[in-house]
């Protein structure tokens, strides 16, 4: 069974045609490899800032996808993957050539090249001999349904190759990412490395043509790997993320597709884009949702020390020491004041019955650094920032909790005795 | 902190090499589309020897470093590390580039850069093993990273990025030293930790060459190359650093042979 790109008309209703006998697992595992390898792959391109190169590889393996069309007067997968390596490998070095010999900038160098690259494959197509016919929306868009056995024996052959390289190279690769210069100057082949890169990704590119066509393959190399990279501190997680979010992609967006009778193209960049906003909201670093659990428990632990500190003074001034009182002291409700003494017991730091709550000698020698803290801050803002005394406390209340400061704060004051409320500040 | 070891690499050829200067630079000039950037800079770098490399925006000291290296086409000239080519010389000779040079978000811990500095030598299938990370631990105790080893490095400051930096060409264990503004962007402190371990360095017989903005630094140095563009005065510091010397480098002047070269650039190819 051979259907082929040339062999194709595109017709919408193509889309909608029913999966019949293996065309479904065939396109589904095809597409799976392709977003695990485009996902690897595209973790290089990300980190190099390369996501232009990618687009530009994928619209220029056009001609030479074109040219195999026509040597070989088939579209037979070797020779159009052979067409496609030819072209891209072709584009890097025009990128190369024309950035480094001429004023042009790099960005620009890409957009040059890559345009006409495609725009000769357009003249050639549009001057095919007569009775050849070469879909050019199947090569834009993709025709999933098209993929036959020797599309997913190619893919799996080049997701192999790829893999293998990229855990053989693993090392130099990762140098060579993240510092091109040092590398070279270490004498590893970085030019060499670039040139493998773009073949990889040329021949991934084309092997998924008919996934997701030309126009959104470069989403599949730049979403996932983009996703992958908000959540990782290591390049191999990384990696191994890349190639999953990938893979996620493809498999998801071809059920999706299949389920609401979409294009399966369209539908699996739409799910690459959902995991990258997903990883965008959930980063632990920049995420919207971290943060603010980061800022909930920044404000949980600013009550708790509160807390801790009203039982102190009230204790001090012989007053009950019950949820009540220690709820309105240190304004938490009573709701939180409860579950901040149930923590504050669990961590040893309080001992007692509800209504005569002890603090234990670790919660004494917190709340007194608390109080030390606090005195310390006030007589620094009215001695160092000129603060009236009687505005000092309200301050002070919020630089306590930067008890880490207060060594620092006593040096600088000389180690003082009294707060300026004449309260004596306890020793560290 | 420990004392590093002596540089692992004594299989080279030292036959020939062992009176030649560690670096030896001749007539190297580089030309950036038709503009000049280096016009035949010609100087010698002895063993263990320090040398500051000073000049203004634009004088052509990062590019100096590279053509060095080897990571520049040359117009004209050679490049010599004890007298061999740069190819036969990559592992003794490490560089340290501006930190600005990378992208400090790249997913990797503190401890994954300074490793780095042993793939030169892993080459290409190579993995680092046990001997790589313990080396790669020791260079952080010399820099006084230790503590960061797990960190990822985008929570480096600015100094301590420099630091980690100089830990992965330390762990190249490399006879030669090319640093390019390691005192951009730090603080005295470590500024001066930079120079006591650059001292230490060279009283290892390691050659460092230190491209560096600060003038108020320059006695730090052994000797001193002021560059603009072309050589102004190279040789010991004590003798070099003179007003007049520094007025000629950073001074904007044209000297009668700068004129005359524009003249013939302009002949060449009018405007």
């Amino acid at each position: 069974m051979m259907t082929t790109l040339g062999q194709l008309d595109f017709v919408p209703s193509m889309w909608s045609a029913p999966f019949t006998d293996g065309h479904l697992w065939m396109g589904m595992v095809t597409s799976i490899l392709v977003g695990a390898t485009c996902g690897v792959l595209g973790c290089f391109v990300v980190l190099r800032r390369m996501a232009l190169i990618g687009d530009a590889l994928s619209h220029a393996v056009l001609p030479g996808v074109v040219i195999a069309f026509l040597v070989t007067q088939n579209t037979g997968i070797v020779g159009l993957l052979f067409g496609a390596l030819l072209a891209g490998l072709t584009t890097a070095v025009l990128i190369n050539l024309v950035s480094h010999n001429s004023r042009t900038k790099e960005d620009s160098a890409i957009g040059i090249v890559f345009t006409a690259l495609f725009a000769l494959g357009l003249v050639l197509i549009s001057n095919l001999p007569r009775g050849t016919h070469f879909d050019l929306k199947c090569f834009v868009f993709g025709i999933p349904e098209a993929v036959g056995m020797p599309d997913l024996w190619l893919m799996a052959v080049i997701a192999a190759i790829v893999l293998i390289t990229v855990v053989l190279f693993y090392h130099p690769m990762k140098l060579i990412s993240f510092d091109p210069v040092v590398a070279a100057a270490m004498g590893l082949p970085v030019m060499a490395f670039h040139y493998l890169l773009m073949g990889m990704i040329s021949a991934t590119v084309v092997a998924g043509l008919k996934t997701t066509g030309v126009v959104l393959v470069v989403a599949m190399v730049i979403t996932p790997a983009s996703a992958a990279y908000q959540l990782c501190n290591r390049f191999s997680t990384m990696l191994l993320l890349g190639g999953i979010f990938g893979a996620l992609s493809a498999a998801l967006g071809m059920i999706g597709a299949y389920v609401v009778n979409a294009p399966s193209g369209p539908s699996m960049v739409l799910v690459a884009t959902t995991i990258f906003a997903l990883a965008m909201l959930g980063s632990p670093r920049h995420g919207v949702v971290f943060r603010s659990i980061r800022r909930w428990r920044h404000r949980r632990h600013i009550e708790t020390e509160d807390v801790l500190k009203t039982i102190h003074h009230l204790d001090r001034s012989d007053q009950p020491t019950d949820v009540a009182a220690i709820s309105s002291q240190s304004r938490v409700t009573m709701a939180r004041a409860k579950a901040i003494l149930r923590e504050l017991r669990q961590h040893k730091l309080i001992e007692g019955g509800a209504s005569t709550l002890n603090l234990t000698e670790a919660g004494q020698r917190r709340a007194l650094e608390m109080v030390r803290s606090h005195r310390l801050w006030e007589s620094y803002l009215a001695d160092q920032a000129n603060m009236p005394p009687d505005q000092v406390h309200d301050v002070a209340e919020k630089l306590e909790h930067a008890h880490e400061l207060a060594d620092e704060v006593d040096r600088e004051l000389g180690h003082p005795s009294l707060d300026p409320h004449g309260e004596e500040i306890p020793r560290g | 902190m420990k004392t590093p070891q002596a540089p692992a690499i004594t299989n080279s050829p030292v036959a020939a090499s062992t009176a030649a200067p560690a670096i030896s630079v001749q007539n190297v000039t580089v030309t950036y589309e038709n503009r000049p950037a280096l016009r035949s800079v010609t100087f010698d770098v002895q063993r263990g020897e320090l040398i500051g490399i000073i000049g203004p925006n634009g004088a052509g000291k990062s590019t100096l470093l590279k053509a060095v290296l080897g990571l520049t086409d040359l117009d004209g000239g050679a490049v010599r590390f004890f007298g061999e080519s740069i190819e036969r010389c990559r592992q003794r000779v490490a560089y340290v580039p501006q930190t600005s040079a990378v992208d400090w978000d790249f997913p990797v811990t503190v401890l994954d850069v300074v490793q780095m500095g042993r793939y030169g030598r892993l080459g290409w299938f190579g993995r680092p093993g046990r001997e790589d990370r313990q080396q790669a631990i020791e260079s952080l105790e010399l820099v006084g990273m230790s503590a960061y080893t797990k960190r990822h490095i985008r929570q480096l400051s600015g100094g301590q990025q420099q630091r980690v930096f100089l830990a992965r060409a330390l762990c190249q264990q490399a006879d030669i030293l090319l640093l390019d503004e390691p005192f951009a962007g730090v603080d005295a402190a470590t500024e001066h930790a930079i120079f006591e371990l650059i001292r230490k360095l060279t009283d290892e017989h390691r050659t460092l060459l230190v491209v560096n903005h600060d003038l108020g630094v320059l006695e730090k140095f052994d000797s001193l190359l002021m560059l603009n563009q072309r050589v102004i005065a190279c040789g010991p510091t004590r003798d070099i650093a003179t007003e007049e010397n520094l007025r000629r480098t950073y001074g904007g002047r044209l000297s009668l042979l700068d004129r005359a070269e524009l003249a013939l650039q302009n002949q060449e190819s009018p405007q």
